[in-house]
């Protein structure tokens, strides 16, 4: 026989063997799931009714009673103590630490040494969840993993924001570097005004721009309106994506003692300064500021026009009247286009009102 | 002569051999990678809660641009679905690019849109604009009424006048899910500097039932043409963009839905406004840009997020969305020929322009040739009968095999269809799409390059059926 006739004929047997196999375990996975998916289901009702009574009753006789009847379903369970673990605080909670530790506490401690990243994920989060003081050096020890943990263990460190976990947090902030930058402002921003003196100090700190931005953003966002000044103190920062977040949180301070540093950065080289300056300028609601935005109307640049527009429709009566003459000017076409602009889109909300 | 003829005979067979082994080994790997990204990407996903996003301060804002032409069936359930988004900030620019029918009227009537005075800058050109409507009723909306160009053209008035720095591309006959902008911008929130744009997944809409301009109950189309469309946006989709996207070479991210930077789009120059490909051209266009610079970059493709459209029912309007693609791919490889093989580009040049020149752009013809030397060989009565058989089965069954590992991926994804016996009609499918179909769309896909030559710029309208209706 050929020999490429039989290299064909072992190939078709053989991809006909792999698409049956493939075709068969598409189906029978479907199958196992949707069952799977009934009793998980039917198994979650129950465990959610019996823990319901139990935070109800704040009885950890019945707690254990739960505890020790689910404890052969530890995937049901760790579900719903997950969804019940992030909604219940107070003694309910308790009474679910009573099942967690008696029910799946080792499991979870096994968890967290698992190979798969979502076993290891769910176990940290119930960890987390039910975190005891006792066990934060252990919960620490996760920092050395992989990015995609330590972000967890970070993520869900957050939620038990002692002087301790805060101060991990930003020294594992100093430490990061790539993509995990950025989700440490979220976390961050999650520990809201506790967090002032960590950020003033960090503020001070010789930090790589990415980071040093994101701080200054953290300052405005959540707001800490008392870093005003270190904020300020960064206006002259060489960097121009510095300057620009400057800018960005004065406006969201809205400091009167600031309204000089953004007309400063209004008059700033770059362009993406002017514009956030003239917009955090307009916020600011401030007379002091109704030349500056006038004249920004006359700027060359769309950003820093529309900005200035807007700016002064924000600052009412006095804003409107300017922007009416600057509207009725001929001399700047580009300047009277956008006052009509901005003062015909104040007359539509007022219309649908 | 006849020595001669056998052995040109032989070696044209020997190449196309080589080819088709080749182009189903990458096929295979791509899935393969698609597996891995798949399982990576819930791994990702499992302690993200993307109603978190919702209230991010650090989170975009994005403008939606969606360019209709004679879309007067779908604009409104399109435009509520994108109004129904979740997320953040964000405005609603629908282009009229010259519809004829009556797709600005509907939209005047349904929404209540009055003309307003808004100024732009026109960083990019495009034919001019005859007017731009706001609705007090939906503050988030705005319709552009300009003179008709192509979509490109369109998409490059929707970017002027778009306000924000993120801004995502979608059909004006497309439905978007309500969470899947939240799903997209994750990329950009995770690695702001580097994310230039990101694909999300497409499915195809007909026959399921849409309420409120949400899609409320999946179902497999009725038609076949579609049924065979559904296993080619698996295989493009969950198959291929997955595995290009982690070997870093996406070069596709589909104009019903992808969302990208602003500014970059603009650097580059906006869209190609004679481009045939829009969605292609820009990403190419993007790379050969960001390579130039030397800044580091990534485009993503996020399998979660779904964007559902209509697929074409009948052969003539399928011959002309893909004759109009296949001359889109011809557009954009000619267009930056000279990023092939140039290590200048790195990865781009070096494999993703290839893989697209060798395999996309030239399959057809290569495909087309195998049937060709098939009839010669079998004019010349030089066939191996045994052999042609067992490769023709080889090649279906292949073929198969491929559908229903994209099938699988499917599954995984939860991107499936839920009824069980849904699985054993798309199976069926995948071995007839090996039949006729399969060998007219390589047809067509040869004459698109004749068309491309003859310089034909007809874009291919389709007709609307619509969405059905939940009650």
């Amino acid at each position: 026989m050929n020999p490429s006739l039989i290299i064909a004929a072992y190939s078709l047997l053989f991809l006909i063997l792999f698409s049956v196999c493939l075709f068969g375990f598409i189906v029978i996975r479907r199958l196992v799931l949707e069952r799977r998916k009934v009793q998980f289901d039917r198994l979650y009702m129950q465990i959610e009714k019996d823990i319901l009574e139990a935070i109800s009753l704040l009885d950890p006789d019945f707690s254990l009673g739960v505890a020790r009847k689910y404890g052969r379903h530890p995937a049901v369970l760790t579900r719903v103590l997950l969804d019940f673990g992030d909604i219940i605080v107070g003694e309910g909670r308790d009474q679910l630490r009573i099942i967690f530790n008696q029910a799946i506490r080792g499991r979870c401690l096994r968890g967290v040494a698992s190979r798969r990243t979502t076993k290891r994920l769910q176990s940290i989060r119930l960890f987390i969840i039910f975190f005891d003081p006792a066990e934060s050096a252990f919960l620490f020890r996760l920092l050395d993993d992989k990015p995609i943990i330590k972000l967890a263990v970070i993520n869900a460190l957050a939620r038990i924001p002692s002087p301790e976990t805060m101060r991990q947090i930003f020294k594992a902030f100093e430490e990061d570097t790539g993509f995990t930058v950025q989700a440490y402002f979220n976390i961050i921003f999650g520990l809201g005004s506790r967090t002032e003196p960590l950020v003033k100090a960090f503020l001070n700190k010789p930090l790589p721009v990415d980071k040093l931005g994101l701080l200054v953003e953290l300052v405005g966002a959540i707001p800490l309106r008392t870093l005003y000044e270190d904020v300020v103190a960064l206006a002259g920062n060489p960097d121009k994506e510095i300057r620009i977040r400057v800018a960005r949180t004065l406006g969201k301070l809205l400091i009167p003692e600031t309204v000089d540093t953004l007309i400063a950065l209004s008059s700033d080289g770059a362009w993406e300064v002017k514009a956030q300056a003239v917009k955090s300028l307009g916020r600011m609601k401030n007379l002091k500021t109704l030349d500056v935005l006038e004249r920004s109307l006359f700027s060359p640049f769309w950003y820093v026009r529309y900005n200035a527009g807007y700016g002064l429709a924000e600052i009412g009566e006095e804003g409107v009247r300017r922007l009416k003459e600057v509207a009725g000017q001929e001399e700047d076409r580009y300047a009277r286009d956008m006052s009509v602009m901005v003062l015909n889109d104040m007359i539509f909300p007022g219309e649908a009102a | 002569m006849s020595d001669v003829l056998h052995a040109i005979l032989h070696s044209v067979n020997i190449v196309i051999l080589i080819y088709f082994f080749l182009i189903n080994a990458f096929y295979l790997l791509f899935t393969v990678l698609s597996l891995f990204g798949l399982f990576r990407h819930r791994e990702l996903t499992t302690y993200i809660s993307f109603k978190e996003i919702f209230r991010l301060p650090l989170v975009k804002p994005i403008s939606i641009i969606a360019p209709a032409h004679n879309e007067e069936k779908t604009i409104i359930e399109s435009v509520n679905s994108l109004l129904a988004l979740e997320y953040p900030v964000f405005e609603v620019i629908v282009v009229n690019d010259g519809s004829t029918d009556q797709t600005l009227g509907t939209l005047i009537r349904s929404f209540q849109l009055e003309k307003s005075r808004r100024v732009f800058r026109k960083v990019v050109d495009h034919k001019p604009v005859k007017g731009i409507y706001t609705s007090p009723s939906h503050p988030k909306l705005v319709v552009v009424d300009k003179v008709n160009g192509k979509k490109a053209d369109a998409m490059n008035a929707g970017l002027n006048i778009s306000r924000y720095p993120l801004f995502c591309a979608v059909d004006g006959d497309s439905l978007l899910e309500k969470d899947a902008l939240l799903k997209m911008v994750r990329p950009f929130l995770e690695d702001p500097e580097k994310t230039v744009a990101a694909g999300g997944v497409i499915r195809l809409s007909n026959c399921c039932m849409v309420k409120c301009g949400q899609v409320q109950e999946v179902r497999l189309p009725c038609n076949a043409l579609a049924r065979f469309q559904i296993l080619e946006y698996f295989r493009a989709f969950l198959g291929g963009r997955i595995g290009m996207s982690m070997l870093k070479s996406m070069l596709i991210v589909s104009g019903a839905f992808g969302l990208f930077r602003k500014d970059i789009a603009l650097q580059c120059g906006g869209y190609r406004a004679e481009s045939i490909g829009e969605d292609m051209d820009l990403i190419v266009r993007m790379r050969r840009h960001l390579h130039n610079m030397k800044r580091p970059f990534e485009i993503r493709f996020i399998p979660d997020p779904i964007c559902w459209t209509e697929a074409p029912e009948t052969l003539k309007c399928l011959a002309r969305q893909r004759n109009r693609w296949h001359r889109g791919l011809l557009d954009t490889l000619l267009h930056n020929k000279s990023m092939l093989f140039n290590p200048r580009y790195g990865i781009t040049g070096l494999f993703a322009m290839p893989f697209y020149f060798l395999f996309e752009m030239l399959g057809p013809f290569i495909e087309l040739l195998g049937y060709i030397m098939f009839a010669a060989c079998l004019a010349l009565g030089l066939v191996n009968y045994p052999f042609a058989v067992l490769f023709f089965l080889v090649a279906v069954v292949l073929g198969t095999l491929l559908s229903l590992l994209s099938i699988l991926l499917g599954e995984y994804s939860s991107e499936c269809y839920p009824r069980r016996q849904d699985i054993l009609i798309l199976t069926l499918f995948s071995l007839l799409e090996n039949i006729l179909y399969r060998q007219w769309l390589t047809l067509v896909r040869v004459l698109a390059f004749f068309d491309f030559y003859r310089g034909k710029e007809e874009w291919g309208a389709m007709q609307k059926k619509g969405f059905a209706q939940a009650r």
